[in-house]
């Protein structure tokens, strides 16, 4: 087996000294997977993402990304790595414009005028709707174009590695479908590996190739998709919630 | 009845140092927009403004200059308030959210105190004036004190370019992003501590700005920001928190507030009328003008 892209091993992480949230998590995400996190409420299925994004800092263990460790950089030394973050809330940025917002999220490549031109064009390409409302303010989008918006802003890098947050959550189940497209558009135009935490455990299952399931702060189970039926999910689950 | 003479004069006057008001406004309610905390030593950048400004004129460049020491006072605040920020404000702003604006608090309230006492022991507690030796200059027919007119076409450069800034540059995307969603920026890429450096240092250079411009007018002294910083924060009430438009037609209508006021009711009671106009604001409309009814960081 080939060196996986994210290597988390036996971090510990705490907002708070004393509490921690992350007890010795580890997973590995390979080049060009798609794997999906799963894990009772305050399992720190969330905490692991921000973790990895540098939001917050592990106070043991080390994260690795393409080989070099990461744990303590800052987000945007991490992001410049080719890491990309889409927070589970709504992350646009309401009054600017569309295309201010694909403008911030190319930041890194501001530089290089005709390749971030090059990148937002692509982008308009794979979501014509963005394209439409260009000149409109981000906060007038619907709850479906803003989660479209979130994604694409976070696709003008072309990151390696995208960490998606409970993207489906408050949104309509034929939204949420749209969701999990626009992730596999993301992955496979890209193309990008994707590391989703997900609470919509039985869509999220049907798109992913491996799975871990977390709780208390480390892994409980991992495998391949296929190890991961419906039956047998439902069984860890209830071994999570009743101890 | 009044002259229209003087009706205009009040006008003229009153949108002149309203216009500078709006600058110690501006530079309160940007540094919070973008740091979501209130820097309270913000009359003491001020302070330092006009003191570099009296000893540019008075020690170094001489009179006939006092145009190249305003953006040269400026400046010397911007860079001060870069120094600010990274010894004193960012440490706090590495950690998570907290109680940061209450550490905010205290630090810029103990700045406040420290930078008072060190112009006091080092220049002592003597009132400077730069002088000016700018003539009157006529306004349509009306004559106004030269220093004011530039301070006020100074004031007007200011904004402009602090605008261009803003809208134009992808360091004015970076700081409008950043009011919106400090995760946001993050998620780009962008180093957000940075940006609050920028955003502090152009905050106070603004302070500093007015503190040069009106040395001539309201003088140099260890607290002569006080009553620009009190103005500045009825701005802010009165145009809404984190309104930039806010500040400056707050600014505006509080510096023709206290001019009608002065000139028709008593000058003796100038700094009254913009409380009477703070209150009825909280009264009508608590969220200012122009500001929101809430803002998430």
């Amino acid at each position: 087996m080939s060196a996986p892209l994210l290597a988390v091993d036996d971090i510990h992480a705490a907002y708070q000294s004393g509490v921690d949230i992350l007890q010795g998590m580890s997973l590995a995400v390979p080049v060009g997977g798609f794997v999906l996190v799963i894990g009772p409420n305050g399992a720190g299925k969330s905490t692991l993402l921000k973790t990895v994004f540098g939001l917050l800092s592990p106070h043991r263990g080390g994260i690795s990304f393409d080989g070099r460790a990461i744990a303590g950089l800052a987000p945007h030394e991490i992001k410049r790595l080719g890491v990309s973050y889409v927070p589970q809330e709504l992350n646009t940025f309401p009054h600017l414009t569309v295309e201010e917002n694909l403008r911030v999220g190319g930041w890194t490549i501001r530089n290089d005028a005709a390749r971030l031109r090059a990148r937002i064009a692509r982008v308009y390409e794979i979501f014509p709707v963005l394209a439409e409302r260009r000149r409109d303010k981000a906060g007038g989008l619907s709850g479906g174009q803003g989660r479209m918006l979130s994604v694409a802003r976070e696709m003008i890098t072309e990151p390696r590695l995208m960490l998606v947050d409970e993207p489906t959550v408050g949104l309509a189940p034929n939204l949420a479908e749209q969701v999990y497209e626009l992730l596999q558009t993301a992955r496979q135009s890209i193309p990008t590996t994707i590391l989703l935490v997900d609470q919509n455990v039985s869509d999220a299952l049907r798109h992913a190739e491996d799975v871990v399931m977390m709780n208390l702060g480390r892994v409980k189970a991992a495998g391949p998709v296929v190890e991961f039926g419906e039956a047998r999910v439902r069984e860890l689950i209830q071994e999570c919630l009743l101890g | 009845m009044f002259s229209t003479e003087l009706v205009v004069q009040t006008f003229i006057s009153g949108t002149m140092i309203g216009v500078l008001y709006a600058l110690m406004a501006l530079g309160i309610t940007f540094i919070y927009s973008i740091m979501r905390m209130i820097n309270w030593a913000m009359g003491e950048f001020y302070m330092i403004g006009s003191y570099l400004q009296y000893a540019l004129v008075a020690l170094l460049l001489g009179p006939d200059l006092w145009w190249l020491a305003i953006p040269i006072s400026a400046a010397g605040v911007f860079l001060f308030g870069l120094v600010v920020q990274w010894s004193l404000l960012k440490p706090i702003f590495r950690k998570p959210p907290e109680a940061r604006d209450d550490y905010a608090t205290v630090v810029t309230l103990a700045l406040l105190l420290l930078l008072r006492s060190l112009a006091t022991g080092l220049a002592g507690p003597n009132q400077f004036s730069p002088g000016s030796d700018l003539p009157v200059v006529m306004v349509g027919p009306l004559p106004m004190a030269g220093a004011r007119v530039a301070a006020f076409v100074f004031a007007l450069v200011a904004l402009v370019l602090f605008y261009l800034l803003l809208r134009y540059s992808w360091y004015g995307l970076a700081l409008r992003a950043t009011s919106q969603s400090r995760v946001g920026v993050q998620t780009a890429g962008i180093d957000v501590l940075g940006v609050d450096r920028i955003a502090f240092g152009i905050g106070v250079a603004l302070a500093g700005l007015a503190g040069a411009l009106l040395a001539p007018v309201f003088l140099v002294y260890p607290t002569n920001g006080l009553i620009t910083t009190v103005k500045g924060f009825e701005i802010v009430v009165i145009g809404g928190l984190g309104s930039i438009p806010g500040a400056l037609i707050a600014g505006v209508l509080l510096g023709l507030i206290e001019s009608f006021g002065a000139a028709f009711i008593d000058s003796a009671y100038q700094n009254i009328y913009g409380f009477a106009l703070v209150l009825l604001i909280l009264a009508l409309k608590p969220t200012g003008l122009l500001g929101e009814r809430g803002r998430e960081a």
